[in-house]
């Protein structure tokens, strides 16, 4: 039995204040474990992204505890939580958000940077790296010189780059054509395989039944979804 | 780390290069103002004190209770009234006295090329003569030698303009119809303080024997020791004002005393004009604070997804610091290049108006030092920080979920 990396306890996040509170997520309780592979569907406004926000430890909780890898993160400060994104949770965005002035190894190296990493490893790495998502020939190209499932493999090795426990995916294949995303999620399944924990957001129910766990969520509340 | 900050603040100027370089040069140019007008300041400091520290050991004795306002010149009594043999005697008689001499003031009718007229003569000894006017440049001749006999010197305007003909080097003049022969003529002056343009020089033996008089207007002095110098001249002050009777007959001034006083003049003037230059520098980083802060909204999201991949406040604080020391720094580099030539030109455009007024001797020629160097990229350094510091606390503030979300 693999152990949790993330736990939520009662997670509730509420926007404003009563009598006009509205409730973006609701009691939520989850485990997830290492390895496991999970896709979040929803429609918009549901609550994904709320739910991706404090999963990867950019937002806190009203109410409730997020443990991750067994630190209780609802209580850590603004610069505690850079470290646990830095350290633990590797982000791929549906928009790429690669920095335009860095190329792509740079962009992979910069994760690294922010974790003191130096700067030989972390070359060696981030070519490792991009060789695996089948970059090697495309190191010194800008985001602006790269196709869209190009810089989604970039951020691919961008998000790997510190050894995260978790990988969460925003609509990873949100922008790029099918032939793409579909490379784009065998790359992560391929990465889930190696031990990986991999979570994806996303609208298309295609991908979503490549996981091995659903979860939907509906007006804030989460549900488990049972192939 | 820091070096990862530096590569990326480096990267994000170029990528807007333009407009970093408009900015840059708005420090540029501040820091160019300061160096130069500081490297100006500096020469004149250095020029005047150059001039006047070899005199220091020098007393002037004036009649008249206003001082000796300017060097070169002066003696003419208000009062009708000169310094007496007793009251050299008095000052010969004083400690630590190397040397005293006087200068004599009288008329005398000058005759040349058939014109005739009266002009003011001055006599005195050789060797004061060369001390007095050592900081005023010769149109043409040389001065006086020690026993040469009836020679004289001129000022510009008489051997230009009293008489109907031009005066050379050479030249004849009849005075009280004894021969004296030009054997200098002074340069032009113009309009600065005391005028020896129509000054007659000549030694105070030939003066004592062509006017019989000694009216004895300037004492000159010379003391062993320097630090004795403004004893020595009080005493003196005191010791002529009782000769005569009177509590402000005479003045005497150290050459220590005026060097302080232009020394003041000319900080306070340097001051005032480093402060005005400095103007320059706030509304340069004014415009660095601008750049900053247009370059914070457009990277809304690239800070974001710095944040989301883990910068921390800090992280993001300095790779804005650093994005506007940068352009201050590099932009201050250029500045004191600039300020180099700017001084140079300046000089040039300040030495051409002073001899418009008038040619002098006087070679100013600005002085960059060391500390000005180090002050000015301080000073670049400093605004690129205080500049800075708030478009970066903009910008480290700023939450991830929304920087990232912005379009």
């Amino acid at each position: 039995m693999s152990k949790d990396v993330i736990v939520t306890q009662n997670v509730s996040k509420t926007y404003g204040k009563p009598p006009l509170q509205v409730f973006a997520l609701r009691n939520t309780n989850l485990h997830i474990k290492q390895g496991d592979y999970i896709a979040i569907i929803g429609p918009s406004g549901s609550g994904k992204s709320t739910l991706m926000n404090l999963l990867g430890c950019l937002d806190k909780p009203t109410t409730g505890n997020i443990f991750i890898d067994g630190n209780d993160v609802s209580t850590l400060n603004e610069n505690e939580l850079a470290r646990i994104r830095r350290e633990k949770i590797g982000f791929i965005f549906q928009k790429y958000n690669l920095i335009p002035t860095l190329n792509a190894l740079e962009n992979v190296e910069l994760s690294m940077g922010f974790a003191g990493v130096d700067s030989q490893t972390r070359t060696k790495k981030a070519k490792q790296l991009l060789e695996l998502v089948e970059l090697s020939k495309r190191l010194t190209h800008k985001p602006s010189e790269l196709s869209g499932g190009e810089q989604q493999r970039v951020a691919i090795a961008r998000a790997l780059a510190n050894n995260p426990s978790i990988i969460l995916a925003d609509e990873p294949t949100g922008n790029v054509d099918t032939k793409s995303g579909d490379n784009i999620m065998r790359i992560l399944e391929d990465v889930n395989k190696k031990g990986e924990t991999i979570i994806v957001v996303t609208h298309n129910m295609a991908i979503a039944q490549r996981a091995k766990r659903v979860l939907r969520i509906q007006d804030g509340e989460v549900q488990e979804e049972h192939a | 780390m820091l070096r990862d900050h530096v590569k990326l603040a480096f990267k994000n100027l170029r990528h807007r290069l333009s407009r970093s370089l408009l900015t840059l040069l708005g420090i540029a140019i501040g820091i160019m103002a300061i160096i130069s007008l500081l490297a100006l300041g500096e020469g004149m400091q250095q020029a005047v004190t150059g001039e006047l520290s070899s005199l220091s050991d020098v007393i002037i004795v004036s009649t008249g209770g206003g001082g000796f306002s300017s060097f070169g010149g002066g003696g003419s009594t208000s009062t009708g009234e000169y310094f007496t043999q007793r009251d050299i005697a008095g000052i010969e008689r004083l400690q630590g006295i190397k040397e005293v001499s006087t200068q004599l003031s009288g008329f005398g009718l000058a005759e040349y090329n058939g014109k005739t007229t009266v002009l003011s003569l001055t006599g005195m000894e050789v060797s004061v003569m060369k001390l007095q006017y050592a900081s005023q440049n010769l149109e043409a001749g040389g001065f006086l030698n020690e026993g040469e006999q009836n020679k004289i010197m001129i000022g510009n305007s008489i051997a230009h303009d009293t008489f109907d003909a031009d005066i050379s080097v050479g030249g004849r003049i009849k005075i009280n119809g004894e021969k004296f022969f030009v054997s200098g003529i002074f340069g032009k002056q113009g309009f600065g303080g005391t005028s020896s343009d129509s000054i007659v020089l000549m030694n105070s033996r030939d003066f004592q024997k062509l006017t019989g008089q000694s009216n004895i207007s300037l004492i000159y002095l010379r003391v062993y020791n320097v630090n004795d110098a403004e004893s020595i001249a009080t005493t003196i002050q005191t010791t002529i004002n009782g000769n005569h009777g009177k509590k402000d007959f005479a003045t005497a001034t150290t050459m220590t005393s005026i060097l302080k006083t232009v020394q003041n003049i000319i900080g306070i003037l340097q001051l005032v004009l480093v402060g005005i230059a400095s103007i320059a520098l706030v509304v340069a980083s004014i415009g660095i604070m601008n750049t900053m802060l247009t370059s914070v909204m457009e990277r809304t999201r690239e800070i974001g997804i710095m944040k989301a991949i883990g910068a921390t406040t800090r992280d993001i604080m300095s790779i804005f610091i650093i994005e506007g020391v940068l352009m201050s720094g590099v932009g201050g580099i250029i500045g004191i290049i600039l300020g180099v030539f700017g001084s140079q030109a300046l000089t040039l455009i300040l030495g051409s108006f002073m001899s418009m007024g008038g040619g002098s001797s006087f070679q100013l020629v600005p002085i960059i030092t060391i500390t000005s160097v180090v002050l000015a990229i301080a000073v670049s350094l400093i605004v690129g920080v205080l500049s800075s510091l708030y478009p970066a606390w903009r910008a480290a503030r700023m939450s991830p979920i929304e920087a990232v979300r912005y379009e």
